[in-house]
């Protein structure tokens, strides 16, 4: 999949830099013990809580897809048509990633399906969370 | 031998009755199908509108189809030249390519051979 | 001081807030729409400032009120259709100049302030009130309606108005870059389109209920069989297409299972509204249909995308609302005019209100029956986004029309037209207001 490539920025950066070390990080509130995704420059539910960066297993399941027919980004228009899943975290299904699942065939989608990170290398050489059937 | 020819018509950008109009008049439509050629719509319009507008030229078409049914009209139609003509590089150049038809922009469509008499 | 946001307080977002203060007490009066357009055409006539304008004038004049007894504008500053004015592009001096500007040159083009209104409608000579409910209608509603309760105004106008530019839709910007950065990409890197959250719970909806796609299509039947007969709308006033269970079918995918017509078509348009105290009203031209409450949804999703489960429950919380600060049931409905662009979340906000007795998961098989504006159930008698293209105002003036009996070939006859609601536009974020031919 032609994916852009990703310039991280300043609250996003611990999560692009775990990409490049092959760690899935995940943004967490150590008042409320409750994990958010994507990051936010402050807890959602205390606002005041310090925040951490907690590495995640890397497990999960396909909760939900569709099959993107007619993408806005350019770079993905030639690979149309391709899933769109989105997958829960096993440490906690409130926290969603989306998937270009690799390797499965468009609208062949096991939604429930055990699925594992992989990371997947960008144009611009960033790294990128993405997500495989569990063998 | 007379090659059959098979012509998928865009409507918006491509006919003249489009919106916005395009290069390709109803009249070099009615040319082409008086050549024998099969001829049919393949738009974003509903497929009851495309039959509608086609009707209301007094031009009777084989096929009204959606962007994605090209293929279906190349399982449903034999012939030796499958063309589709339209004004958008996304929503009709890449739809030919993938159904395997060939593919004209408008203005080279008006001026095409098979629109004239 | 320049308009600002309505503070937080002006919205009625928790449940147990018990019947509105102001219920039966504020009313809408008059209805000005522009004509619509697929796009703009650069010309000065038609740009966003222009059609505004024309709203403005046309809502005063259908309420029989002369500008300077206008005390009160309340409108959305954002006015794009997800077009926004490219970078590189030179800006269009020509119009600009045509108009008394404010400090920002898009300013009537690719958004609107009140101070860029009252600039250019010299007569509005009465105005002491402005303020902003952005983003849609549904906003600006429940502001002017607070706004006038509360005595800010005695005469308001309220105003939607969009732009729409060439090129397609969220093609531009970001998504034409070969890099992006790090928070955003963490949405948009998988390229997913503008109706893939609301597709993504229509895909749990059927999985979870055993519907199916095509079970939507005598709702967007019905929609653009009342949107055609929506004189102010854009598929009567340019394309006037109906739609039929084979052209829904055959649709070419956008998101599956979201086709093409499972999206609205963006356009340019103005809608205005007249509102007033329930006083007031009774010496205007048209009859005043009054407002019974205000409600909003300010509930966000978790993660990336709201689940069904966090869907159903703020659905059947905003009804809560709805119904608690009006002081009816949903037996008292007439009609719903709830949003539908996307129309695979109308039946999110019918089931959480209990139109005609539904529950969860049972709206499609309800959509199988008679939901027509000449039955006893009528479903989005406005016809909607769908039915008239993207403005997030049929609804609203729908609900207006029908109750004053002004909605034409459009009108209910399977029921009389007393009470209804209209709002939008997520299930998860979204403003309602509930409209009454009474005031108790």
């Amino acid at each position: 999949m032609s994916k852009q490539g990703v310039n991280p920025d300043e609250l996003s950066q611990p999560f692009w830099d775990g990409a490049n070390d092959n760690k899935l990080m995940i943004q967490n509130c150590i008042t409320c013990n409750k994990l958010q995704h994507p990051p936010e420059a402050e807890c959602r539910d205390c606002e005041n809580g310090e925040l951490e960066w907690k590495e995640m297993s890397g497990k999960g399941k396909i909760y939900n897809y569709v099959v993107v027919y007619d993408c806005p980004v350019r770079t993905l228009q030639e690979d149309q048509p391709f899933n769109v899943a989105v997958v829960m975290l096993d440490e906690d299904p409130g926290i969603q990633m989306y998937s270009h699942l690799p390797g499965v065939p468009a609208d062949e989608v096991p939604v429930g399906a055990d699925v594992e990170v992989i990371f997947e290398k960008l144009p611009n050489g960033q790294h990128v969370p993405e997500w495989k059937l569990t063998n | 031998m007379t090659k059959r020819i098979l012509i998928s018509l865009d409507i918006d950008g491509t006919l003249e009755v489009g919106d916005p109009p395009g290069d390709l008049t109803m009249e070099m439509v009615r040319i082409a199908k008086s050549k024998g050629f099969i001829i049919g719509t393949c738009s974003d319009r509903p497929l009851s509108t495309q039959r509608k507008i086609l009707t209301q030229h007094d031009i009777e078409i084989e096929f009204a189809v959606s962007k994605h049914m090209l293929p279906d009209v190349k399982e449903q139609f034999e012939a030796d030249v499958y063309c589709h003509i339209g004004d958008r590089d996304d929503l009709d150049r890449q739809y030919a390519i993938k159904a395997d038809f060939d593919f004209m922009w408008p203005d080279e469509a008006a001026a095409h051979h098979w629109f004239h008499k | 001081m320049a308009t600002q946001n309505a503070p937080q307080s002006m919205y009625r977002s928790e449940e147990g807030l018990g019947i509105w203060e102001h219920r039966g007490k504020v009313a809408a009066v008059g209805i000005g729409h522009s004509p619509t357009e697929r796009r703009w055409d650069g010309h000065r006539d038609t740009s966003v400032g222009a059609l505004s304008i024309l709203a403005l004038r046309k809502a005063m004049e259908d309420a029989g009120v002369t500008p300077d007894q206008v005390d009160g504008l309340v409108i959305t500053p954002v006015t794009t259709t997800g077009a926004f004015w490219p970078e590189e592009d030179p800006l269009p001096w020509d119009v600009i100049k045509s108009y008394n500007q404010t400090d920002d040159p898009l300013d009537g083009i690719a958004k609107l302030s009140a101070e860029w209104l009252l600039k250019n409608m010299p007569e509005l000579t009465n105005v002491k009130y402005t303020q902003y409910g952005p983003t849609c209608m549904s906003n600006a509603l429940n502001v002017a309606s607070q706004a006038v309760g509360d005595g800010l105004t005695n005469v308001c106008l309220v105003l939607k108005a969009w732009h729409n530019l060439p090129g397609r839709y969220y093609q531009s910007g970001p998504n034409a870059h070969d890099t992006i950065q790090g928070t955003p990409a963490i949405r948009t890197l998988w390229g997913a389109p503008a109706c893939s959250g609301t597709a993504l719970q229509f895909a749990e909806y059927c999985r979870k209920y055993g519907k199916t796609h095509d079970m939507m299509a005598p709702f967007m039947i019905n929609s653009r069989r009342n949107g055609l007969m929506m004189p102010e709308g854009y598929w009567y006033q340019h394309r006037p297409e109906e739609l039929t269970a084979e052209d829904y079918e055959y649709a070419r995918w956008i998101a599956k299972p979201a086709n093409l017509f499972d999206n609205d078509i963006p356009i340019m348009m103005a809608g205005a509204y007249l509102f007033t105290t329930a006083e007031r009203a009774k010496d205007m031209k048209q009859k005043p249909v009054y407002i019974l409450n205000h409600a909003s949804s300010e509930a966000i999703p978790r993660s990336l995308t709201p689940t069904l489960d966090e869907v159903e429950a703020e659905t059947a919380s905003t009804a809560r609302k709805i119904y608690e600060g009006a002081g009816i049931t949903a037996a008292d409905l007439s009609f719903e005019n709830m949003y539908d662009g996307f129309p695979q979340f109308h039946q999110f906000h019918i089931e959480g209100l209990g139109y005609r007795g539904i529950k969860f998961g049972e709206a499609l098989d309800f959509y199988q029956t008679d939901i027509s504006i000449e039955g006893p159930n009528p479903v989005s008698p406005s016809g909607g986004n769908i039915g008239a293209g993207r403005s997030r105002v049929w609804l609203h003036t729908d609900s207006i029309q029908q109750i004053q009996g002004r909605a034409g070939a459009r009108a209910v006859t399977g029921v009389k037209p007393e009470i209804a609601v209209s709002g939008g536009p997520m299930p998860l974020g979204g403003n309602y207001t509930v409209w009454s031919a009474t005031p108790d």
